[in-house]
């Protein structure tokens, strides 16, 4: 069963879920960075973005009354958007370095 | 009608003939185009690029007329109505795409099977009856605006679904033209070479043709009705147009900036895994309120709130490669729309997507201009973007594979071209989610959805005022297409260093 948004919270909602991928994509984004360069700064900033979008998933949580199993999502999209960057990061090390990860060049 | 009536109709024809083939033959001259560099199957895709282009135009004039009817609504008025302005407009633009994938595919379908085409001539014959049954389709539009709904009419006038509008004459021939693609594509890499590439291409065409066909039949209850018809419309375009827009972006990018196949493959898997993954069950997001179970809008949210994820791979990735590599680039517009197409795909369909996907605000906001606000930055950030990037590659190779770096002449013109067609659309989608804003407000949440409601909604100041500056951001999206034209049939031209060298000095 679902609890529509109140009026009131118009707003938060679609900002909250904007900024849900926003900052998803700026902690990926800087994650990333952190990998290439090893400024202390550029991994703070990460995690940084990571907290706002617990924020973010926190306030989308409240604002469209997610309630039950409904709050799985909330648990998916926190614990996802944070090891999706890493799992990914590590498919670029390995697909870059490893050529036995993939079949036979230029055939299938 | 007497004989000198009808020989002076013949002098008139055969006048206008030779002025149309005078001004070709100019034409021709002026852009200095040499077919020879072209090989047979490239030929072909240049017939689909042109029919594309033209296509495109056809999507922003519409579109231009039925934004002015929002703020003139007696503009035209049963001379050529919204409905059929709007349905011109989403048609144009859903086939304009298909004919530049087409394109793509023919484009680099011999250089990735190292073979020739193996059915070059019926490709070219379902070319010519694709574009006779589209033009066909719009004239029959534009002359049958009204009239009732009969068996006949579903046949030969207008099916009546929405964005799938053809009739259904020309919803065979569609699935025949598909088909008849399949069958060069598979045969010509069967004659020749497989390739991972190949394997996720061939794949995907079975279901872009046989998706279709879930568009064609028809069932009394509508709920039914609207379940099937989502396969085209979502199916189509998030999960089929997506993996061939993979597959067209991995090939673009082993021959823009020489990216190794094996990685690209890899990731293509991995892309269509993630897209598959998250697009199919995310058509669910359509199920919320046609009258399906309940479950829908569970699944519907959660798959949703997935379908961002690959966007989250691709800024990872992109990161990674400009630490690990220093990539060559030869052709900087071509680059440029691509990057284009990455930020566009992210915020159009990622964060314009998301912000209004979940049901407990889409409940308030399906439907409304906030569906038009994302529907325009995803279409346009997803799929013209690498249409036209594409576009840029085959014209670099049609010259002769000349120089096209920041250094050659003219480049304001790309650039202007990208940045008005960029700063339009976004401009569109920004007056549209205001619009839409207002429209899910007023119209659904305060009145509840009601005829008061939404005439209320519609004379809103700021409703209106959106529709404005809709229609000023369609102008400024309208001169960005100018320019891109001109630009796609001037660049290179004169320029005589071949990009090849260029690369191998830096």
């Amino acid at each position: 069963m679902i609890e529509p948004v109140a009026l009131q919270d118009f707003f938060i909602t679609f900002f909250s879920s904007a900024l849900i991928i926003m900052a998803g994509a700026s902690y990926a984004l800087l994650f990333a960075w952190s990998k290439v360069n090893t400024n202390l700064w550029i991994k703070i900033a990460a995690y940084c973005s990571y907290s706002i979008l617990i924020l973010s998933v926190m306030e989308l949580t409240r604002a469209a009354q997610f309630q039950g199993y409904w709050l799985i999502i909330s648990l998916v999209m926190v614990i996802g958007y944070f090891f999706a960057p890493i799992g990914i990061w590590y498919l670029c090390v390995k697909t870059h370095s490893d050529l036995t990860i993939t079949t036979e060049e230029d055939t299938l | 009608m007497n004989t000198s009536g009808i020989n002076g109709v013949i002098q008139k024809a055969t006048a206008l003939y030779e002025t149309s083939q005078v001004c070709m033959n100019d034409f021709k001259s002026w852009v200095q185009l040499d077919s020879s560099h072209l090989s047979d199957g490239q030929r072909l895709a240049v017939k689909y690029f042109i029919v594309a282009v033209i296509l495109f135009f056809a999507q922003i004039l519409f579109g231009l007329l039925a934004a002015t009817q929002f703020i003139f609504p007696g503009f035209l008025y049963e001379i050529l109505d919204f409905s059929v302005n709007r349905m011109i407009h989403i048609n144009a633009m859903i086939v304009w795409m298909l004919y530049g994938f087409i394109g793509c595919v023919y484009w680099f379908l011999e250089d990735e099977s190292g073979t020739e085409i193996v059915g070059l001539k019926l490709g070219n014959i379902a070319f010519w009856v694709l574009t006779g049954a589209v033009t066909l389709v719009v004239l029959v539009y534009l002359l049958v605006q009204i009239g009732p709904g009969k068996d006949s009419s579903l046949w030969f006038i207008n099916e009546g679904r929405e964005y799938i509008e053809a009739p259904r004459w020309a919803d065979i021939g569609i699935v025949i033209v598909m088909l008849i693609f399949f069958y060069n594509v598979v045969a010509t890499f069967i004659k020749g070479k497989w390739s991972g590439i190949a394997g996720v291409l061939t794949l995907d065409l079975v279901a872009l043709a046989g998706l279709y066909v879930a568009g064609m039949f028809y069932m009394t209850n509508i709920t039914h009705e609207q379940y099937w018809w989502w396969w085209v419309i979502h199916l189509w375009v998030e999960a089929t147009w997506e993996v061939l827009v993979g597959v067209i972006m991995a090939w673009s990018l082993m021959k823009l900036l020489g990216v190794r196949r094996k990685i690209i493959q890899t990731w293509l898997y991995i892309e269509v895994a993630l897209m598959f993954g998250s697009g199919i069950l995310g058509l669910g997001h359509h199920y919320f309120w046609i009258g399906t179970p309940e479950y829908w809008l569970t699944i519907g949210g959660f798959f949703s709130a997935l379908e961002p994820i690959p966007l989250v791979a691709m800024v990872v990735h992109a990161v990674y490669d400009t630490g690990a590599n220093a990539f060559k680039n030869s052709n900087h517009p071509a680059l440029a729309w691509i990057i284009a197409q990455a930020f566009g795909n992210f915020f159009g369909a990622g964060v314009w997507g998301f912000m209004h996907t979940l049901p407990q605000i889409n409940m308030f906001t399906h439907g409304t201009q906030w569906s038009a606000s994302h529907g325009h930055l995803a279409f346009f950030g997803a799929y013209a973007t690498i249409n036209i990037a594409f576009f840029y590659l085959a014209i670099q190779h049609w010259r002769g594979d000349v120089w096209m770096g920041s250094d050659s002449q003219n480049t304001w013109r790309w650039k202007w071209a990208l940045g008005l067609l960029n700063g339009g659309v976004l401009g569109m989608t920004i007056a549209l989610l205001i619009a839409g804003y207002e429209q899910s407000f007023i119209e659904r949440a305060v009145e509840g959805s009601t005829w008061g409601g939404y005439f209320t909604a519609q004379n809103h100041p700021s409703f209106q005022s959106a529709m404005v500056w809709r229609l000023f951001f369609g102008g400024v999206t309208f001169a960005g297409f100018v320019l891109l034209v001109w630009d796609l049939l001037t660049i290179g031209k004169g320029e005589t260093r071949l990009a090849p060298e260029i690369i191998e000095m830096r």
